[in-house]
């Protein structure tokens, strides 16, 4: 919001220039940055929602750079000067709606509508505002010195009731009651809308726009002059619904003082006076006359010093205080406390803890000295989740993949790349079709990276760890998931990088102590999953070449590995690190070849290898050929073998014996031993 | 026998023409092993008068120095030569190593969140998908108050029945704004002293430019005890800053508004002289403690929320916040 640095220097004198006037607000106020209008400087200040109130105004502005500056600054008081004739005379109020809390009007004759003064004009545009006429400017002079939205009608343009008085009604719109506003738009209205009337028209929105049917203009002589209040709720619906957002408004928005409006009716009265002439008829309406209960607080010394971690004496605690504003009451000399009551500018003030920030903040938060924590030493409690996934990151990171973070929201075409769309969570208010919905895996995300990576590298090495949505039985299910992909624009064998990113899964189950007998293993189309045992319906993740089709989805080419784990179901079956003995007596190391059916799988192989030797410690297979040499229906292949016993050094003669049972099992399954 | 003077001139001669390490070797024996001449010369020094013995011997000793000094110098040099004659040429590039990266926000995460564990934190998880409830009416943040238009929303399409949740629960869902939501969470099961943070992904409803982005990373810290104080803030942020960034950190705490907390604080740094917005904070208001039934006038302590990209752009000087979520590998590359 903008403020005029003159204006300020007006009603509070101070010597700092505008830029130091700037930071010492930016410090213990609300960020301010300086621009200019003519050369004349003006204050835009980000103004804080729950100072909108009191800072949205010049005199409460002035009162925060008084109390920065340790100089008291009092909200001035005037009387206006009435002429003989009563306003009951003449006009009447008839509220009709909760929406308008308070209403308060006067009326004043006889006067001269024409430009206003260059001072005031000035003022005007140096906030933003464009003069119109005396009468008009005068109100929104007010409103920038207040903060209280004013209003004005051409007195003879209201209607008037059977007692020849004029009669403003406040009620609610009717459905597709229309307005045309002073910026000649037209507003098809609803129930909602509350509107200023006569008993045949509608004068203004209320607290949002007047309309052009009681406008001042320059002919007009005697003009009604209104300072209400508005239910703040909903002047914001209706702000919203008709979508107009006006500085009237937004005021309105932020709950004003009842004591804002009527102190607004009179300074506004008493410069429409000086401005255009005129006599202020007798008396001021008001649909209610109490003003609200103060709210009063008991602010201690040690309050203080415990909230802030300051010390701080009930002295400064006082000066404070009155610098902003408030009302000190009574005094506890003993136990060092005060009762206060706050400003009635201020409606952010709720609790004593408000109070005591207030304090806090005018000391500077940046003068407050720092202190230690003072607690109990103890661990904080381990979070699981997060510890394991990142050790995922580091041991995907070891085995040379980059770490991306793609968006959570996808688009609609990547939408459709989902079997069961139902599960697929939409927002209400996207911003675009290419961020319509929510990610429910990782690797849609992946396969896009791919793409755009495959412009500048030949090889893509990437995953990512993220949380993923979708719905379950109406209900929000949350995953974390670790996905990753492996691509090689220019390999065309599939199946190389298929064993490559299968050795990397095997290395990832080894390090995380993950025992066989906890999964299994099953094929799906290009490759296979991983489930739980103990529930096979649950997958831990699947490992998978890319087909032609899904490659042509994503406008891929060459070789393309993908592996998905499910993070929280890994971390199910890792195991803990177990030392197991050094062995005592040394192994036996046989090498074995053999030719077999090229459909024989190598797990079938090894599966039977290992069920018929005791002593056969492990196994390696080293060497997988077909080929030349070899019958076209037939693969070659070789096995590191080693023996041990755990319970003395094994003969020559007692490998041999377990040499013969493999062959023997070897040849039962259709090998020929080399 | 070869007096002292001429066993040196004739070592040394001979060391001059030496050119190789086994005759090098011979020479040592010749010389400086037991049976060298200069060893029996020792050998016979006890039968030399107590006159002389004392200078001859201490010349003696000078030439032994003498001779293992040019020895030391001749083998150095001998195995300098024979090493470069292994033929590595030292400026040609090693051969690759593939290593994989860590995105930027992760270094940056990780780094925070380490020097908040060495100071005692818990770290605490969210879902990135909240109801209305928790993201902002526990947090006194009512629907129709002009301070919710800090905040804007994605909201969630609802699916045929609406999801049912606890009666308080029962709202709208949407994409959380802030990690704060984590704040009620936690307490409702928690009970002070406790000291937390949580790190997780965010959303706002806005347009992305160099500077904005829909989606974002923030930390959320909060810490509870019956003597928390702003003065304790200060010191936490001003000790994590000046660890994060590893030098001494200009800090700037000035007035802000946040509703769940009083009164509400921003955090800037300054960097190139310039101030930068790293973090929104306050003092817990009391109104949430009431919210998760804690017992009234008990409690003090402070929130806050960083911003991740902001701290990462400002370390690694990022000038676009969209990098972070394009999964360019240029870009990715550079950071491990």
């Amino acid at each position: 919001m903008k403020f005029s640095y003159f204006w300020l220097k007006d009603l509070i004198n101070f010597k700092q220039s505008p830029d130091k006037l700037a930071n010492l607000l930016t410090l213990f106020f609300a960020e301010t940055n300086i621009s200019f209008v003519n050369k004349r400087p003006i204050l835009e200040v980000d103004l804080l929602p729950n100072r909108f109130v009191d800072g949205s105004s010049h005199l409460g502005l002035a009162r925060e750079i008084g109390a920065i500056l340790n100089k008291k600054f009092n909200y001035p008081q005037i009387k206006v000067k009435e002429g003989k004739e009563d306003i009951k005379d003449y006009l009447i109020v008839n509220n009709k709606s909760k929406n308008c809390r308070l209403y308060t009007s006067r009326v004043i004759f006889n006067v001269e509508v024409k430009p206003s003064p260059k001072w005031v004009q000035e003022r005007l545009i140096d906030c933003g505002l464009r003069p119109i006429n005396n009468v008009v400017d005068a109100t929104n002079y007010i409103m920038l010195l207040t903060g209280q939205p004013l209003h004005v009608f051409d007195f003879d343009k209201v209607s008037s009731n059977k007692l020849n008085k004029k009669e403003i009604i406040i009620r609610q719109a009717q459905d597709n009651e229309t307005i045309t506003t002073l910026d000649n738009k037209t507003y098809n209205l609803t129930k909602n809308v509350l509107l200023i009337c006569d008993s045949n028209k509608p004068l203004a929105i209320a607290g949002i726009k007047g309309g052009v049917s009681a406008e001042v203009t320059p002919q007009t002589r005697r003009i009604i002059i209104e300072s209400a209040n508005f239910d703040p709720y909903n002047i914001r619906q209706t702000s919203r619904a008709i979508n107009l957002r006006t500085d009237a408004s937004v005021r309105f928005e932020h709950d004003i003082p009842f004591e804002l409006t009527f102190y607004a009716l009179e300074l506004v009265s008493n410069l429409i006076q000086e401005l255009a002439g005129g006599e202020i008829l007798k008396g001021v309406i008001a649909t209610r006359k109490e003003k609200l209960k103060k709210i009063g607080f008991k602010i201690s010394e040690s309050e203080c010093q415990k909230f802030l971690g300051i010390n701080i004496s009930l002295k400064e605690i006082k000066n404070k205080l009155d610098l902003l504003g408030f009302q000190i009451k009574k005094e506890k000399k003993k136990e060092k406390s005060i009762f206060i009551t706050t400003p009635f500018i201020r409606n952010d003030l709720k609790i004593k803890e408000d109070i005591i920030g207030e304090i806090g903040r005018l000391i500077g938060f940046n003068n407050i000295k720092p202190q230690r924590i003072i607690a109990e030493l103890k661990i904080p409690e381990k979070n699981d989740i997060w510890d394991f996934t990142n050790k995922l990151t580091d041991w995907m990171k070891t085995f040379g993949f980059t770490e991306v973070k793609n968006y959570s929201l996808i688009s609609l075409k990547d939408k459709n790349y989902y079997s069961n769309q139902d599960k697929i969570i939409d927002l209400s208010n996207p911003l675009s079709e290419n961020f319509s919905s929510i990610r429910a895996d990782l690797l849609i995300g992946l396969f896009h990276n791919i793409e755009l990576n495959y412009r500048f590298f030949d090889e893509v090495k990437i995953f990512e760890i993220g949380n993923v949505y979708n719905w379950e039985n109406d209900k929000i299910k949350e995953n974390i998931l670790l996905s990753s992909v492996w691509a090689q624009k220019k390999n065309n064998k599939e199946e190389e990088l298929y064993y490559c990113a299968k050795g990397i899964i095997e290395t990832l189950f080894n390090v995380l102590n993950i025992q066989e007998k906890d999964y299994e293993i099953q094929k799906i189309k290009n490759g296979y999953r991983i489930v739980l045992i103990k529930n096979k319906d649950k997958e831990i993740g699947r490992l998978f070449y890319l087909d032609d089709e899904t490659k042509k989805n994503f406008s891929l080419e060459g070789s393309i590995v993908a592996f998905t784990f499910n993070v929280l179901m890994l971390k199910l079956i890792t195991g803990k690190i177990q030392y197991r003995e050094l062995p005592l007596y040394p192994p036996v190391l046989r090498d074995i070849s053999l030719v077999i059916d090229k459909k024989t799988s190598i797990g079938e192989i090894i599966k039977n290898i290992k069920g018929v030797s005791s002593l056969l410690e492990s196994l390696e297979l080293f060497d997988v050929y077909e080929g030349k040499n070899i019958p076209n229906n037939k693969k070659s292949l070789s096995f590191h073998l080693i023996f041990r016993s755990s319970s003395k050094t094994l003969s020559s003669k007692e490998v041999d014996e377990e040499i013969t049972k493999i062959i023997t099992i070897l040849q039962q399954l259709g090998a020929e031993i080399r | 026998m070869m007096d002292l003077e001429e066993i040196k001139n004739s070592a040394q001669k001979e060391w001059e023409n030496i050119d190789s390490l086994e005759s090098l070797e011979q020479w040592r024996i010749k010389f400086l092993s037991r049976k060298s001449e200069l060893s029996q010369f020792f050998n016979n020094l006890k039968n030399t008068p107590l006159k002389e013995r004392k200078e001859k011997g201490k010349k003696a000793n000078e030439i032994r120095a003498f001779l293992n000094e040019i020895y030391q110098q001749k083998k150095n040099k001998l195995l300098d030569n024979s090493y470069s004659q292994k033929e590595i040429d030292i400026t040609r590039p090693g051969v690759k190593i593939e290593i994989g990266h860590l995105h930027p926000l992760t270094l940056i995460t990780r780094d925070l969140v380490k020097t908040f564990e060495k100071l005692g934190f818990e770290i605490v998880l969210g879902e990135e998908i909240e109801t209305e409830y928790y993201n902002f009416d526990a947090l006194r943040i009512p629907e129709n108050h002009p301070a919710r238009d800090m905040w804007d929303t994605f909201w969630i399409k609802s699916k045929g029945k609406n999801p049912v949740y606890t009666d308080e629960q029962k709202s709208k869902l949407l994409l959380r704004t802030h990690t704060s939501p984590m704040q009620i969470h936690y307490m409702e099961t928690h009970k002070p002293p406790f000291r937390i943070i949580v790190p997780g992904r965010c959303f706002r409803f806005e347009a992305t430019d160099p500077h904005h982005d829909f989606q974002f990373h923030q930390i959320e810290g909060l810490v509870v005890d019956n003597n928390i104080n702003l003065a304790n803030f200060k010191q936490l942020i001003n000790e994590v800053l000046n660890e994060i960034f590893e030098q001494n950190i200009i800090v700037r705490f000035r007035p802000s508004y946040f509703p769940f907390v009083t009164p509400g604080l921003e955090v800037d740094i300054k960097l190139n002289n310039e101030w930068l917005e790293v973090m929104g904070a306050g003092m817990v208001h009391p109104d949430l403690f009431k919210k998760v039934g804690y017992s009234q006038n008990k409690y003090q302590g402070f929130a806050f929320g960083l911003g991740i990209e902001r701290i990462a752009m400002v370390k690694y000087n990022i000038n676009d916040i969209r990098l972070f979520f394009n999964s360019d590998l240029r870009f990715l590359k550079q950071f491990s």
